[in-house]
């Protein structure tokens, strides 16, 4: 469990679900090799948007709404609901996969294409936290610091997290690759503390594995 | 309603001890009114739909496994409803010292205070000590544009406005923002409430002190205000309203409920256009002019001066749709009296209607006077533009006699009226245009006088008395009838409600026939006036 240890050897990574040290498989197997950005190229969960491949672009706040592939998704998305304040969720999971976070001209622009109020909008955004109402860094760190991850060090975690990026909770670091948040339980109750990196979890996280983690994460970008 | 009127579907059930029949359908709240009992409510409103959030008006039901929001629970035949149960009250208890977890309680220096919901409830039935010992969380307070100011910390989220922009005004500009505790009232941004018509009625249904009106802001306390019912005499809609005056000033109006008229709103222009009935400078006796110079005089010299100038000859007359029936009626009198003449009125006109979406029998109607109908319908004709202003080349060099009530001819030239051979001007200032008056008497504002208006759809309603007319002012019907008196050597009516009754379109109508609702007595034969008047 030693953090020096690249974390691609199998078992030797404390951070991914399902390492329990009886099974001689790497993270790749387990996962499927396709699992990389903040999003599974095919097979991703039905719940996610209109589940389609994930096609990795870099979020910039300006890119436009919706164009290209982004543009069929959000067609399809519109497929499902009877009505477009129903498809609000997922138009805005969208938007903010590219563009990174939900500014409030993001609001608008969805409110338009959706023919919705800009204020209703807002209140929607606003309800939900897993939307960024700020710009993030290119990892969203988010520390689970409920009961059972904080038992086992979360906030040791957290502190660790904050060091490295020299950030304070919220804030982004100065090269723009990583903010870090708390989180609320993130149901990896079983592999104290859980983080979840974009959307993907890391278990079993010790504060002593957060400079290699992070450092990984620069280079590899998982 | 009317295809069901044979099978009365009533239920019968028991409030607080009391039994209590009411119509299928009726929530538990308004049967609990008719027995009597108020139930405490912030989110519900009579005007809006109800979703039962705010958790106030939860009532013990027998035989309910829980408390019931009364707001949305209806009721049932046999049903027993107690709202002042141990049960009943130890929860309101517990909700309203929720509420006031948060509440900065600065109401020495809250607007609201005195006509707040949190402090009345809390006052009646709330802990009579807070336990809270950890920081109240802090918001400030936000300007929504227009005439609206949110205070962050006194909002108990009942979302009553937000469902106004929703469901009446239906232009959604307010949401809820943020979630639990940090949970505000907000627009979109800077967006604001700017440019929407009806916004000023989220003041009013605020239960609290959270969204203050800024015309209002600190001016005065709200259990120094009286009320009087009244008509908004800023347009033909006739919006029911309440003045609220003190220190003989309006100090601000309020709408009040007349499902047939205006539900529970009213459109902020008329709300905020006041101030010309506080208007300074007024005429206060009645001056009678000699070769140049004006004498104040009382009135009784007044009268019995004109009634010896008052000659057979041909009247002109120009009377104004802000004076109520009964002053269009005595102008009307006297005119027939002195052998008939001509009656006309100006009045402004918007170029557009403004119409509530979610209550569309409520607009601010096109004509900018609350009796045009009235007018009409005492056979008065309409002349000059939609400023209200000009169409009186006739009357400004009539060399007979010219009467004029109540239209304070800002626009006309300090030579109107100077070939008169009587020029009385009745008004409430004068003008320059009434240096020619032979007599210039002082009227009263409709605040200050009793009486009707008739509204765009010839309703007849009435208003009432807010304000002490200042010196010898009278309204135009007491004068112009104690004129005829003087003249016919008849009695002639004293009271308003007989000088309503001599008016023979109004048919049977009388005061207490009228009562507050008002009636419809004829239906509107008036057509969108043509072309003529510039449109």
């Amino acid at each position: 469990m030693s953090p020096k240890e690249p974390m691609d050897t199998p078992f030797h990574n404390p951070g991914w679900a399902g390492n329990t040290g009886e099974f001689d498989l790497t993270e790749d197997q387990v996962r499927g090799d396709d699992f990389v950005g903040s999003r599974p190229l095919a097979g991703a969960h039905p719940s996610s948007s209109a589940s389609y491949p994930y096609v990795l672009v870099d979020k910039h706040p300006e890119s436009p709404l919706f164009e290209g592939p982004y543009r069929e998704r959000f067609d399809k998305i519109l497929t499902r609901y009877p009505d477009t304040r129903a498809a609000l969720l997922p138009v805005l999971n969208l938007a903010q996969e590219v563009r990174g976070h939900v500014s409030p001209e993001t609001m608008d622009r969805v409110g338009e294409l959706l023919d919705l109020e800009p204020a209703y909008v807002r209140g929607v955004v606003t309800f939900y936290t897993m939307y960024n109402k700020r710009p993030v860094g290119r990892f969203l760190i988010q520390v689970c610091t409920n009961i059972s991850c904080n038992l086992c060090g979360a906030d040791e975690v957290m502190d660790a997290f904050l060091r490295y990026s020299n950030t304070e909770p919220g804030e982004t670091s100065e090269d723009g690759d990583f903010t870090v948040i708390e989180a609320e339980c993130l149901a990896g109750c079983g592999f104290p503390t859980c983080v979840q990196i974009n959307s993907r979890y890391y278990e079993n996280v010790k504060a002593g594995d957060i400079p290699s983690l992070c450092e990984r994460l620069r280079a590899d970008g998982k | 309603m009317a295809d069901h009127a044979d099978l009365p579907e009533t239920v019968t059930l028991t409030i607080d001890g009391q039994q209590v029949t009411v119509p299928k359908g009726t929530s538990i709240l308004h049967a609990a009114e008719q027995a009597g009992t108020q139930v405490p409510h912030y989110c519900y409103h009579a005007g809006l739909s109800a979703p039962a959030m705010c958790r106030l008006c939860l009532v013990e039901v027998e035989k309910a496994p829980k408390l019931l929001p009364s707001c949305v629970t209806q009721v049932a035949e046999g049903q027993v409803v107690h709202t002042q149960s141990d049960k009943s009250l130890t929860m309101r208890r517990g909700v309203l010292e929720f509420y006031l977890h948060n509440h900065p309680l600065d109401c020495p220096i809250c607007d609201q205070s005195g006509e707040c919901k949190l402090q009345d409830y809390a006052h009646e039935e709330g802990r009579p000590h807070g336990r809270v010992r950890e920081p109240k969380r802090v918001f400030g307070r936000d300007d929504f544009g227009g005439d609206v100011l949110f205070y962050g910390d006194r909002c108990v989220m009942c979302t009553r406005c937000v469902r106004f922009m929703n469901e009446v005004e239906q232009d959604p500009r307010l949401a809820v923002v943020e979630r639990g505790d940090r949970s505000i009232i907000d627009t979109f941004f800077d967006e604001g409430l700017e440019g929407t018509n009806f916004h000023g009625n989220v003041v009013d249904i605020c239960p609290v002190g959270a969204l203050l009106s800024k015309d209002f802001l600190f001016k005065q306390r709200a259990w120094d205000l009286s009320h009087t019912d009244s008509v908004c005499p800023n347009c033909s809609q006739g919006c029911n309203i309440e003045l609220h005056t003190r220190d003989n000033l309006v100090q601000r109006l309020r709408p009040r409920p007349n499902l047939d008229v205006n539900g529970h709103w009213m459109c902020d222009e008329g709300r905020l256009d006041y101030e010309w009935i506080n208007r300074g400078g007024r005429l206060e006796v009645p001056l009678v002019r000699d070769g140049k110079e004006f004498h104040a005089t009382d009135w009784k010299e007044a009268l019995v001066g004109l009634v010896r100038e008052l000659g057979a000859g041909p009247v002109r007359a120009l009377v104004s749709p802000r004076l109520s029936n009964e002053d269009l009626g005595a102008a009307r009198a006297l005119v027939d009296q002195l052998g008939g003449g001509d009656l006309v009125y100006r009045s402004r006109r918007a170029p557009e209607e403004l119409v509530l979406k979610g209550f569309p029998k409520l607009a601010r109607r096109r004509d900018l006077a609350p009796n045009v109908n009235g007018a009409d319908l005492l056979g008065m004709s309409r002349v000059g533009d939609n400023d209200g202003t000009g169409g009186l080349e006739g009357l400004a060099s009539h060399d007979g006699i010219v009467l004029v009530v109540g239209d304070d001819l800002e626009d006309q030239p300090p030579t109107f009226g100077k070939e008169a051979a009587l020029y009385v001007f009745l008004g409430t200032h004068s003008s320059e245009a009434a240096s020619h008056a032979h007599f210039t008497l002082p009227l009263t504002t409709f605040a200050e006088q009793e009486g009707t208006f008739t509204n765009h759809e010839n309703r007849v309603q009435r208003f009432w008395s807010g304000l002490p007319a200042p010196g010898a002012a009278r309204p135009a019907w007491l004068i112009l009838w104690a004129l005829l008196a003087e003249h016919t050597g008849q009695t002639q009516p004293t009271r308003p409600e007989e000088a309503f009754v001599t008016v023979s379109e109004f048919g049977d109508v009388t005061y207490e026939t009228l009562g507050k609702q008002g009636v419809i007595v004829t239906p509107p034969t008036r057509q969108e006036p043509a072309g003529a008047i510039g449109d």
